[in-house]
């Protein structure tokens, strides 16, 4: 959660393919709400039941006021679910100013041009909302910062990997929330101190390296629960794990915005992005991944009720097991709570693969 | 001039019989078993014995419940939403959600300043919430229906049940018992489930109850449990008929001495 | 196994066409008209010879029928398979090969006609972004399945000029990226042509709707069930304007004679998305306990202006962005309204169909803003397709329920 700073001024956001630089580069701090605390008990009134628990608690802590002070909140009508969160957020939260990003379903060309165009009408709304006016060096200063974040998100990724980050997992795991919710300054001394601060020995353990992939997964507990049935997480694809944060490079004469936007669309693709020329493509991306890491299984935890991945799952098991890998598929509510009872599977699991 | 009501619920069968002034003569409850026409014509025959009247003297007779429409000679079929709302408006007219928590479903029901219905909510395709539930439940706990109800009598703190499916929540419940958790802390981890579930049918009928008088009917309301969790999680306080079963049928022998006038 | 959906829909050609020729005047014959066509659509696509497209929901359906492509959204089968009975072995399959059950079972039946051969193999598929993503899922899930080329159609989420523009050019992309998968041309007098029938189709489509909108009622509440939706299939052909005349002919009659659906109507009701897709006993006992009958369905009306046909882009592209089941909560919630007022119903019916999240997703909102103008919706909580959900006793409960409550409130109109 970010600090009572009065000079911070707060975006929201909530799914990992919103423009981030973009909002630095305006002058604001995105801070990521997460789906963290109880079960949703309110939301039911605005949404319906079988939405995904991700966009339920997320209305929840809308309706409880469970949120920091907010210029306004940035959606992208990545998916059904979180198209339906930013039709609620209005009137839970008539006082919020709102921007629905329409992010393209596929990667090509045409994708990319209509993006771009999104991203100047979100930097217009940013300075209306009282931001600066978004410039090509303002964005290339915050992308170089953005970047500075994710190496260090990625070098603790790798100590992690290795058995040389002290709490591993769910380590990583907090420090990847506290840089998706505090301005990047604070996120970035956060980072360096605890790369430098949280380096063991390689702890030697026997642990069974696993991939854990899927989507909205932030509770660091349940990483800890993971590792101690016996799995080493050696590498992630998350919406709340590694795939959140997107490293852009601006090249000097470029048009940022047509630059961003591919960057936005060529980052590792969660489930509801389609890539033409290969569909599902991301099942073959996910062996390559799972294989590079020297992973022995893979774990998939997806979110009750999650449409994109639940429909790409049939391809991605069939390509898992084309290739041998096992996979274990694990549905969850975003917390500890559901995945307790799924200990046995877990542990079953890494023991088949011992 | 008498009224009968007859309530077809997966658990139990209900009947009550009242006067041309609506006041309740007798009632009878037998459980619904496999065979509902036999148990339909006990209960009938039941309640006319403990009123003492012949078959005969019945005016008319409204149907109520899943076997409303198995019931011969029948004024009318209403559903049971209507029946408990008008059962209720008779027992607690202050009433202004009710909570009727049945055998296979639980519904939210908030009345008009008439005491009509005006927005109802009912659970979904799962058990959880329901008698079923709470029997399944008792099984696991090898306690029978009355015992669960004081079960969590002396719980601290409860734990929190990871489960609503009703089959794994029994898993969970044997499993919790396996692990030597006090038996008064499952029981109130079940009633809050329970409860919470019910709370969020409330909220799609009334995102308020502030202020709203709360009454609850149906047979689990004998359950003090499920109750007292379902006060705590509303923060209100519930008002109880003193014959929570059989709202369903005496608001059904209601509709049935209006609809005759109606019709005479 | 292609041979049995063959064989259905050649088996309801067949008796339509011996209806309409036996007895062809009489009030059902518009519905008839447009069975039988839909029957047709069917035997086309499932003809093994004809060019066959599997699309989304809100795909321009003029262009592809202007190349002669048997064009279709892909929960047509779905609503197929529920229709005619057979289609739990179809989710039975779909399940056991690892589609969730907790998914939409439009698309689960398309996936478990793919697995067990009974979908036909396409020559181009073109995804719409909206209504839903799980619609994109699906045509993602069988360009794989079939091997075959995918297009993706963005249908924009706001209401900038910039996206009626650059949907308008997705649209020219997608028609040169069919034509040349599927080796046809382009002919600019046909695509007029096509145009010039939407257009025809559109305007007595108006009439239709407009002559339905009566008190009481002419329309049964099975007359133009789901006509919203599957009448865009035939646009750009004469089917769908010989549909539309013959329904415009029928009210009128009905019109002018003074016939009603029902001899007493109490109860007018709206249905939000689509029909339950299967046989049940809902619409006759609705009518028979309560003088109910369902006026108005949500995608019944016409939402677009006519289609420039020298240069149609931008009005297709208006289309499609203007559907109210591909916009955002809001500017549907205010389409319900509109349509409950000029329609004035007492009470809407939402199916919210199992894992649908694209509608039922939005039920809270819905609910809110229909109460808000004093009009109740009733949450059905049904499945549409999957058979083994239904429970006859719970939605008779619902549905029960539902309308007593309305016979004891006042009309919201009075």
């Amino acid at each position: 959660m970010p600090g009572n700073s009065k000079s911070r001024r707060y975006i929201g956001w909530a799914c990992a393919y919103t423009p981030l630089v973009l909002m630095d580069a305006a002058g604001f701090s995105p801070c990521r709400v997460l789906p963290m605390g109880n079960p949703p008990d309110q939301a039911g009134r605005l949404l319906h039941e079988t939405l995904c628990p991700h966009v339920k608690i997320l209305l929840d802590r809308a309706m409880s006021a469970d949120l920091p002070p907010l210029e306004g909140m940035v959606f992208t009508t990545s998916c059904d679910a979180m198209r339906r969160l930013a039709d609620a957020w209005k009137p839970a939260r008539p006082q919020d100013r709102v921007f629905l990003l329409d992010l393209p379903t596929d990667r090509g060309d045409w994708a990319r041009r209509y993006l771009a165009s999104e991203l100047r009408r979100l930097a217009d709304a940013l300075a209306l909302w009282g931001g600066e006016q978004v410039t090509g060096q303002r964005l290339r200063r915050s992308a170089r910062q953005r970047a500075e974040l994710g190496s260090l998100l990625h070098e603790l990724a790798r100590l992690r990997a290795t058995g040389r980050l002290h709490g591993s997992a769910a380590v990583l795991q907090r420090l990847n929330n506290q840089a998706a919710t505090l301005p990047l300054e604070e996120a970035t001394d956060v980072l360096r101190s605890a790369a430098a601060e949280l380096r063991q020995e390689p702890d030697g353990g026997t642990d069974v390296p696993i991939y854990l992939f899927g989507n909205v997964l932030p509770d660091p507990d349940t990483f800890a629960l993971i590792e101690d049935c016996g799995a080493r997480i050696v590498d992630d694809d998350l919406c709340t794990g590694s795939r959140w944060l997107t490293t852009t490079h601006f090249s000097a004469a470029g048009d940022a915005f047509q630059e961003l936007a591919a960057a936005l669309l060529h980052r590792p693709p969660c489930a509801r992005t389609v890539t033409c020329s290969e569909p599902v493509a991301m099942a073959r991306e996910l062996v390559r991944r799972a294989r590079a890491c020297g992973a022995r299984g893979v774990v998939c935890h997806t979110l009750k009720f999650c449409d994109p991945y639940l429909a790409r799952l049939p391809a991605i098991r069939q390509a898992l097991r084309d290739e041998g890998v096992p996979l274990l598929v694990i549905e969850g509510d975003c917390s500890l709570r559901t995945l307790g009872q799924q200990r046995t599977r877990i542990q079953a699991f890494v023991e088949m693969l011992v | 001039m008498y009224y009968l009501g007859l309530d077809i619920g997966s658990l139990s069968c209900d009947a009550v019989i009242i006067d041309g002034e609506g006041t309740i003569l007798a009632w009878a409850v037998v459980p619904t078993g496999a065979r509902n026409r036999r148990s339909l014509a006990r209960v009938r025959a039941q309640a006319l014995e403990n009123a003492g009247l012949p078959a005969d003297s019945v005016e008319a007779t409204v149907s109520t419940g899943y076997g409303r429409d198995r019931v011969d000679g029948r004024l009318a079929a209403v559903t049971e939403i209507t029946c408990h709302a008008r059962g209720i408006r008779a027992l607690l007219p202050q009433t202004r959600l009710l909570i009727d928590i049945g055998g296979q479903d639980s519904k939210v029901i908030r009345l008009g300043p008439d005491g009509r219905v005006a927005e109802f909510a009912m659970n979904d395709k799962c058990a959880a919430g329901t008698g079923r539930f709470l029997e399944a439940m008792s099984r696991a706990l090898e306690v029978d229906l009355e015992t669960l109800s004081d079960l969590d009598m002396g719980a601290r703190s409860g734990l929190t049940l990871s489960s609503m499916c009703t089959v794994f929540a029994e898993s969970e419940v044997i499993s919790l018992l396996a692990e030597g958790v006090e038996i008064s802390e499952i029981a109130l981890g079940l009633n809050r489930a329970v409860a919470q579930r019910l709370r969020a049918m409330v909220r799609r009928v009334a995102p308020d109850v502030a202020g709203l008088p709360v009454s609850m009917s149906g047979g689990v309301a004998y359950n003090g449990g499920v109750v007292r969790a379902l006060e705590a999680a509303l923060g209100s306080a519930i008002s109880i008929p003193e014959k929570p079963d059989i709202v369903g049928a005496l608001g059904a022998a209601l509709i049935a001495r209006e609809r005759s006038r109606q019709v005479r | 196994m292609m041979n049995t959906m063959r064989e259905y829909f050649a088996g309801i050609v067949n008796s339509l066409e011996h209806k309409l020729e036996v007895d062809p005047v009489q009030t059902r014959t518009a519905r008839r008209k447009y069975a039988l066509e839909t029957a047709r659509l069917g035997q086309r696509l499932y003809s093994g010879t004809e060019r066959v497209a599997w699309c989304g929901v809100a795909a321009p359906f003029d262009l592809l029928n202007a190349l002669d492509i048997s064009s279709c959204f892909v929960e047509f089968v779905g609503a197929n398979l529920a229709g005619s009975g057979m289609v739990s072995t179809f989710l039975d399959r779909a399940e056991s090969q690892g589609w969730a059950p907790d998914s939409c079972a439009y698309h689960r039946a398309v996936m478990g006609a793919a697995l067990r051969g009974m979908m036909p193999e396409p020559d181009v598929l073109v995804a719409t972004s909206a209504p839903c993503s799980a619609g994109v899922a699906t045509l993602e899930n069988l360009a794989r399945h079939f091997g075959k080329d995918l297009f993706v159609l963005h249908v924009p989420q706001t209401d900038s000029p910039e996206a009626v523009a650059l949907l308008a050019q997705q649209i020219k992309e997608m028609i040169r990226f069919v034509a040349q998968r599927t080796g046809t041309t382009v002919e600019p007098a046909r695509l007029r042509e096509a145009m010039l029938l939407s257009n025809q189709a559109r305007e007595l489509l108006v009439q239709v709707y407009h002559l339905a909108n009566r008190v009481p009622s002419p329309v049964s509440s099975n007359d133009l069930r789901d006509l919203g939706i599957v009448l865009p299939l035939f646009f750009g052909t004469q089917a769908a304007v010989d549909i539309a005349r013959g329904y415009r002919d029928e009210l009128l009659r009905r019109v002018d004679t003074g016939e009603r659906a029902l001899p007493r109507e109490r109860i007018r009701l709206m249905w939000i998305q689509n029909r339950i897709q299967f046989r049940t006993s809902i619409e006759r006992t609705i009518a028979h306990e309560f003088g109910a009958v369902i006026v108005i369905d949500e995608l019944n009306d016409v939402t677009w202006e006519p289609v420039d046909p020298d240069d149609p882009w931008e009005g297709l592209a208006r289309r499609m962005s203007g559907m109210p089941l591909c916009a955002p909560a809001e500017q549907r919630i205010r389409h319900l309204r509109n349509l409950a007022r000029s329609h004035r119903v007492d009470g809407v019916i939402h199916p919210c169909h199992w894992g649908c999240r694209q509608s039922l997703g939005a039920r809270g909102l819905i609910q809110q803003g229909l109460g808000e103008i004093g009009v109740p919706m009733l949450d059905l909580a049904v499945d549409c397709i999957d058979t083994r959900a239904f429970s006859a006793g719970q939605v008779r409960t619902r549905m029960g329920a539902f309308l007593e409550m309305l016979a004891q409130r006042p009309s919201p109109w009075s």
